[in-house]
């Protein structure tokens, strides 16, 4: 049945692939159009700290499908278009230069911004934030010049663009505020196995640490740290984190708190609006909270999770988030739910590394974390999909089969 | 036992265990066979997201799940089923003559 409602895709990222593929496979054969800030197809955004950094892969490589790909689908793409204003009453966003862009149906996707630090120095050329392929080529060009890097903060994407300075052979020091990086996330086990992993090849950690101001005369030349050590530096590169991008619905009538509120069905309060991917905090239905996740996987599952429900097929979205990270020949993955947890149960080799860490909260298993070993994800995983209780002392024994502790897990569920 | 045309002999049927993911290669190309419930399934051994062996990737409800950052391919089809490959895994077929499995040189279109 031809389903006349325009809906509009705001976004270019992978929370806009995943609905546009959606959209189209659950039968909607509505007009469809695309909106993204950026001049390009939604593309492999963790390559961008990766691969594409170190310079293995070209921008070309990295596109998650060719622009000819969207024509087969049938989607109209606006690239290089940012919408500046919406008006939910009238059903229209407006793009930069103005022009007006009706909608019936609105799926938001405009995912997250880099927090911007304003400290003194912070405005000099040489000072970069990676989130957009633009952003990857201008710090690609000013890193082949460059000789000592200084990352700020050790967040997933700071450890990951330090590994990658530091394969193209760079001095690379990080400093993060906190005394292990990735504590938050991760733990301080875990994340003290990636420090390691970092000075080993060679990383020069700052930890408990900020820096008070950089200074430079045409661009970036040191930092002062607030302990008064001055790190000289060509160039630096802050990952403190980001924000949802959801600067132009203030005041729009949707709930905002800590990006736009949406329910299991990815629907927003006003009808037809949805949203998803970074920018989305929904309601979790198989563990009863809010979470907002800001992974690849989540983004694209939720924007083919809103397309479904977009084109009449809503299903409670309610999956086991799961992300991966790459630094240097270091492979972790994630599956489960953020913090809090109460007990942190490793088992494997910890110097090599090759481990397994499972994240429990009142007994009960909410994360798994392979590094090096990801034959024990899917098992782990199935244990928190399960919301599995296992004595720690059995997850601890690296000759317990997760497997088959798995096994009777999902025949439960 | 004379090799069907366009195939190559592998693998005796008896020597893959079941739920088991058995690298080979045809020409240097680097492929899997999977035993899954008795049937056996030759695909590309290489995701086709980044540099990855399947051979060290794992099995679920008929997927086959890279060992690096998650992408799914269907057994059966390889088509992908979670990103963030984007790009079906190349099929082979299979033939299993006298105990022998055999598996086309070429793969399956479409
Ligand atoms: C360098 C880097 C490395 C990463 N590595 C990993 C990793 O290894 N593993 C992992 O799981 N995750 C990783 N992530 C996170 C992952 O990329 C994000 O979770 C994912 O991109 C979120 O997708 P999204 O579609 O929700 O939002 P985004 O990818 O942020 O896309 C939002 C899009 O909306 C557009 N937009 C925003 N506002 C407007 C507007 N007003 N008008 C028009 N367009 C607009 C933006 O330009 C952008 O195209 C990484 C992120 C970065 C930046
Ligand atoms: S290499 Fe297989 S998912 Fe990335």
């Amino acid at each position: 049945m031809a389903d006349p409602r325009p809906c509009v895709i705001l976004g270019g990222g992978v929370a806009a692939y995943g609905a546009a593929e959606a959209l189209r496979a659950a039968g909607y054969d509505g007009p469809v159009t695309l909106v993204s800030a950026e001049p390009v197809v939604p593309y492999d955004r963790p390559a961008l700290s990766k691969a594409f950094l170190q310079g293995q892969k070209t921008a070309e490589e990295i596109l998650l499908k060719p622009p000819e790909h969207y024509q087969r689908l049938g989607i109209e793409l606006r690239l290089g278009q940012r919408a500046t204003a919406v008006d939910l009453d009238r059903r229209e966003l407006v793009l930069e230069p103005g022009e007006r862009l009706p909608f019936a149906v609105l799926l938001i996707a405009t995912g997250a911004e880099p927090v911007r630090l304003r400290l003194p120095g912070f405005d000099l050329p040489g000072v970069r934030y990676l989130r957009s392929l633009a952003d990857a080529q201008a710090l690609r060009e000013d890193l082949s010049r460059a000789e000592r890097v200084l990352v700020v903060g050790c967040g997933f994407i700071g450890a990951e663009v330090a590994a990658s300075a530091r394969m193209l052979g760079k001095q690379v020091t990080v400093v993060d505020p906190l005394p292990v990086p990735l504590a938050g996330p991760l733990g301080e086990e875990v994340g003290g196995i990636l420090a390691e992993v970092h000075r080993r090849h060679g990383i020069e950690l700052r930890l408990g640490q900020k820096v008070a101001e950089l200074r430079g005369h045409r661009s970036v030349e040191e930092a002062v740290l607030e302990s008064g050590e001055r790190i000289a530096c060509d160039l630096v590169v802050v990952g403190v984190g980001v924000r949802p991008a959801v600067a132009l619905f203030q005041g729009s009538g949707l709930q905002i708190e800590n990006g736009i509120l949406v329910d299991e069905h990815c629907a927003t309060g006003v009808p037809g609006v949805y949203a998803a991917g970074d920018v989305a905090n929904w309601w979790h239905p198989a563990i009863g909270r809010r979470l907002r996740v800001e992974h690849f996987d989540n983004a694209a599952q939720q924007g083919a999770a809103a397309a479904r429900a977009i084109a009449g097929d809503p299903q409670p979205y309610a999956p086991v988030p799961y992300f991966w990270s790459d630094q240097f020949d270091l492979n972790l993955q994630y599956a489960g739910y953020p913090g809090p947890w109460d007990q942190v149960v490793l088992r494997g080799d910890k110097a090599a590394p090759s481990v397994t860490a499972f994240y429990l909260r009142q007994g009960v298993v909410e994360a798994v974390v392979t590094i090096n070993r990801p034959r024990e994800l899917r098992p782990g995983r199935r244990l928190v999909e399960a919301q599995a209780r296992v004595d720690p002392a059995v997850l601890a024994d690296p000759s317990t089969d997760l497997r088959a502790l798995a096994q009777p897990a999902r025949q439960a569920e | 036992m004379a090799t069907p045309e366009g195939y190559v002999a592998v693998k005796r049927y008896d020597e893959i265990p079941e739920g088991g993911i058995v690298p080979f290669e045809v020409d240097d190309d680097e492929r899997i066979l999977v035993k899954l419930e008795g049937n056996v399934y030759a695909l590309s051994g290489i995701c086709t997201h980044e540099y990855a062996e399947l051979a060290e990737g794992d099995l679920e409800d008929h997927v086959i799940y890279c060992p690096l950052h998650g992408s799914g391919f269907d057994l059966e089809t390889g088509r992908v089923t979670s990103l963030p490959a984007t790009q079906p895994l190349p099929v082979y077929d299979v033939q299993i003559v006298d105990g022998v499995v055999y598996v086309s040189r070429e793969p399956r279109q479409g």
